[in-house]
């Protein structure tokens, strides 16, 4: 039976342990929803910029002088990178991106060259048996494009020095406070189905399509990634002030059971007391 | 011998007058008949007026004042050796099976000294019980004393039951068995089943059950102890001694302490504790020519293991064994904390290197899996690290495999029983604690013997 003291140390660490989840639910509160509202404002330009390089791919479809990034080639080395969060304690975010990914790597059988961005991807990654070579962190949860850039760099890089041959991005996609979705998407080469063949062909474009094109591409990647990323944070800072919610819920009821328990002890070593004193007085007095 | 007169009766209590140079000694058996029967009454004070305070082996129900009382100047002595085997007494050594008169060749005071000092045994070696979760935490020794300490319901009589069909029915010397203020339907069924397992003939039993008055309860314990020190001191025998209750023997003392005018102490005890249970544990020992191994059951009032009267025991314990009631909750059978459990012999240089480590191993990672508790309850255990989240799944499998089904509990539970060879248990925890089972589903670590048979029951349940 634990004593007194003992479960009073316990409650007070489990308090500690409320109140630094609570701060960590009330900043990532406040930063959440910037968060979201930046990943909300670009989703426009990202679906947009996504159906004009489709389509335009649709039209030009490997010429002779088309951008080296569209240039289609049998696929033996998947380049993937993994967007996480720098940071634990937010819930089932990471597991659930984790057993994504362990999925698409177990589903494909080609050679797998990561990127990990985010310390906890790179846990990820190497819990799946991959040792990124490039990994970028502390990215902050205020991201502007040029943040983000090196990373779309080092992948067009790769690509065009045939170290990989097709790209994929695995993050949390954002879909509402509560609601977080563990995606892998295609990136290159571009996905061209029905919807983005047809509508566009009224367009003239100067001087070329392939020049139209070959200059949207790098961007289109670009934004690809930086996209990724704010969803990744916008999921991040959401699960983890959900997480750190429950946690204080849970630290707070955890707290309240215990002091029942406390009191009780305290209560029962007070009446034991009291019988002690008056049992030896009532045998004094006989 | 002289005779004297009752002058007060106060529940188990009974002051008896004598003449004043006729006083009989302390402890001496005093006689009265009452309706018919023999009450056996032991002096325990002399008070003054030439009168002396005894308390009653038997109930005083019908007793009346100015009953003439006849001193029988000695101890209350009961029967000893080969004749006792088989049988089943009361206190005063009575034979209560109904197969008609003990002829034992000797009888023995049950009020004795403990061996001196210089007779006394100091060597070291293991018993093995077959019981996955004593021979790891807490070895026993040959010759030692092993208390079962848990709360009402927990499983300390299963667990002693359990140890008599293990040990008792291998061993080939002499058991003796104490039920003291237990239930009295555990005395028969157990007389029962030691019949038709064919143990009796070896055994000793004696009873002084709840249905008991204080007296009885407070004696019947010295009473198996001197039946059992005559095998150890007379024949040179090894002897096992089991007690279910020792508490009990603690709680008779403190229902007549009053009674016999002495002023309660911490939490209305005995002020006399620590020596009357030192008078029992005391004899419980081994010497240079026999041994007796204890085996008692401690029950635990109200969960508190601070009590005064459980805390006077665990000093004279060489193992304790210690039943936790979250664990009898979870259905973990044994339900062993070994967490709270200590044998002094877990030592490399007596259990060896492997079995210690593998011991240590277990209970360090027992014991992060308790201190990971509070975190997992609030953040959920997701947010562990890798190595802590697989500190926690090697956890519960060892707590699983610590379980064991019980022979005597193939009646309830319907799995039969399981001996586990020391070696077997040891190998099965050392390949958990270095992740060999990694891959296992935690169920089939329940109730299983050897960790083959885990593995067994692993493929099973894989279809």
């Amino acid at each position: 039976m634990p004593s007194v003291r003992d479960i009073k140390r316990r409650i007070r660490s489990i308090e500690n342990t409320g109140q630094v989840t609570n701060a960590m639910a009330l900043i990532a509160a406040s930063k959440m929803a910037r968060a979201q509202n930046a990943v909300q404002s670009s989703r426009p330009y990202e679906e947009k910029i996504t159906s004009v390089v489709t389509s335009l791919s649709a039209q030009v479809s490997g010429g002779e002088n088309s951008h080296p990034l569209l240039e289609e080639r049998e696929v033996t080395k998947i380049g993937l990178v993994v967007i996480g969060p720098d940071r634990g304690l937010c819930g089932g975010l990471i597991s659930n991106l984790n057993r994504n990914v362990a999925s698409f790597i177990n589903g494909v059988e080609h050679e797998i060259i990561p990127i990990a961005v985010g310390r906890k991807s790179r846990d990820v990654l190497s819990r799946c048996g991959l040792n990124p070579e490039n990994s970028f962190s502390d990215l902050g949860d205020r991201i502007e494009k040029s943040d983000t850039e090196p990373i779309s760099k080092l992948l067009m890089e790769q690509y065009e020095s045939r170290e990989i041959d097709t790209m994929y991005v695995a993050y949390s996609k954002f879909v509402s406070t509560t609601t977080q979705e563990p995606v892998v998407e295609k990136i290159i080469p571009l996905q061209v189905d029905e919807s983005h063949s047809g509508g566009t062909s009224d367009y003239i474009y100067e001087p070329s399509t392939e020049m139209v094109l070959g200059g949207l591409i790098p961007r289109y990647v670009d934004m690809k990634v930086f996209h990724a990323v704010q969803e990744a944070i916008a999921s991040e800072l959401s699960a983890r002030m959900v997480a750190m919610r429950n946690a204080t819920d849970n630290a707070k009821s955890l707290g309240d059971d215990l002091t029942v328990v406390m009191n009780k002890l305290r209560q029962d070593s007070i009446t034991n007391e009291l019988l002690d004193l008056v049992g030896g007085q009532a045998a004094l007095e006989q | 011998m002289s005779s004297g007169k009752i002058i007060q009766i106060i529940g188990t209590v009974v002051d008896v007058e004598f003449p004043s140079d006729e006083l009989p000694n302390l402890f001496d058996a005093l006689e009265v008949e009452n309706s018919g029967e023999t009450l056996v009454l032991e002096v325990q004070q002399h008070i003054g007026n030439n009168w002396v305070r005894c308390l009653a082996l038997g109930t005083t129900d019908g007793l009346a004042r100015g009953t003439e009382v006849a001193n029988t100047g000695a101890k209350v002595t009961v029967p000893v050796g080969e004749a006792t085997l088989g049988r089943l007494f009361d206190v005063t050594g009575t034979p209560l099976d109904g197969l008609g008169p003990v002829e034992a060749e000797t009888s023995s005071p049950i009020h004795r000294d403990p061996p001196a000092f210089e007779d006394q045994n100091t060597s070291v070696e293991v018993l093995e019980t077959g019981i996955k979760v004593f021979d790891l935490i807490t070895p026993f020794p040959k010759g030692g004393k092993v208390g079962a300490y848990g709360g009402a319901g927990v499983g300390k009589t299963v667990v002693i039951q359990e140890l008599i069909r293990n040990i008792g029915a291998e061993h080939q010397g002499v058991s003796v068995f104490a039920g003291v203020g237990e239930r009295s339907r555990e005395g028969n069924d157990l007389w029962h089943e030691m019949q038709e397992s064919g143990v009796l003939d070896s055994t000793v039993l004696v009873f002084g059950q709840m249905n008991e008055t204080p007296g009885v309860r407070a004696r019947i314990g010295l009473t198996g102890l001197t039946m059992a020190e005559y095998f150890r001191d007379e024949r040179n025998q090894d002897v096992l001694l089991f007690v279910d209750n020792i508490y009990r023997y603690i709680l008779a003392g403190m229902e007549v302490s009053a009674l016999l005018g002495r002023m309660p102490s911490a939490v209305g005890y005995q002020p006399t504790l620590g020596t009357e249970m030192g008078a029992l544990q005391e004899r419980i020992t081994s010497t240079k020519n026999g041994s007796i191994t204890s085996f008692q059951a401690i029950y635990v009032p109200a969960d508190d293991y601070t009590d005064p009267g459980i805390v006077t025991t665990f000093g004279h314990l060489d193992a304790v064994v210690s039943l936790e009631r979250s664990l009898a909750a979870q259905a973990l059978f044994p339900a062993v904390d070994p967490l709270a459990s200590f044998a002094r012999i877990l030592e490399p240089n007596v259990v060896g290197e492997e079995h210690y480590n593998t011991a240590r191993g277990v209970q360090q990672v027992l014991q992060r899996y308790k201190d990971l508790q509070d975190i997992i309850a609030i953040l959920g255990i997701e947010e562990l690290s890798d190595e802590d989240k697989q500190v926690v799944f090697r956890a519960r499998k060892i707590q699983r495999f610590l379980t064991q089904p019980f022979f005597v509990g193939e009646q309830f539970t319907g799995v039969p029983g399981k001996y586990v060879p020391v070696k077997e248990t040891v190998r099965g925890f050392a390949e958990i604690l270095e992740g060999k089972h990694d891959d296992l589903p935690e169920q089939a670590f329940y109730m299983v013997g050897t960790i083959d048979e885990a593995v067994e029951k692993a493929k099973q349940m894989n279809g």
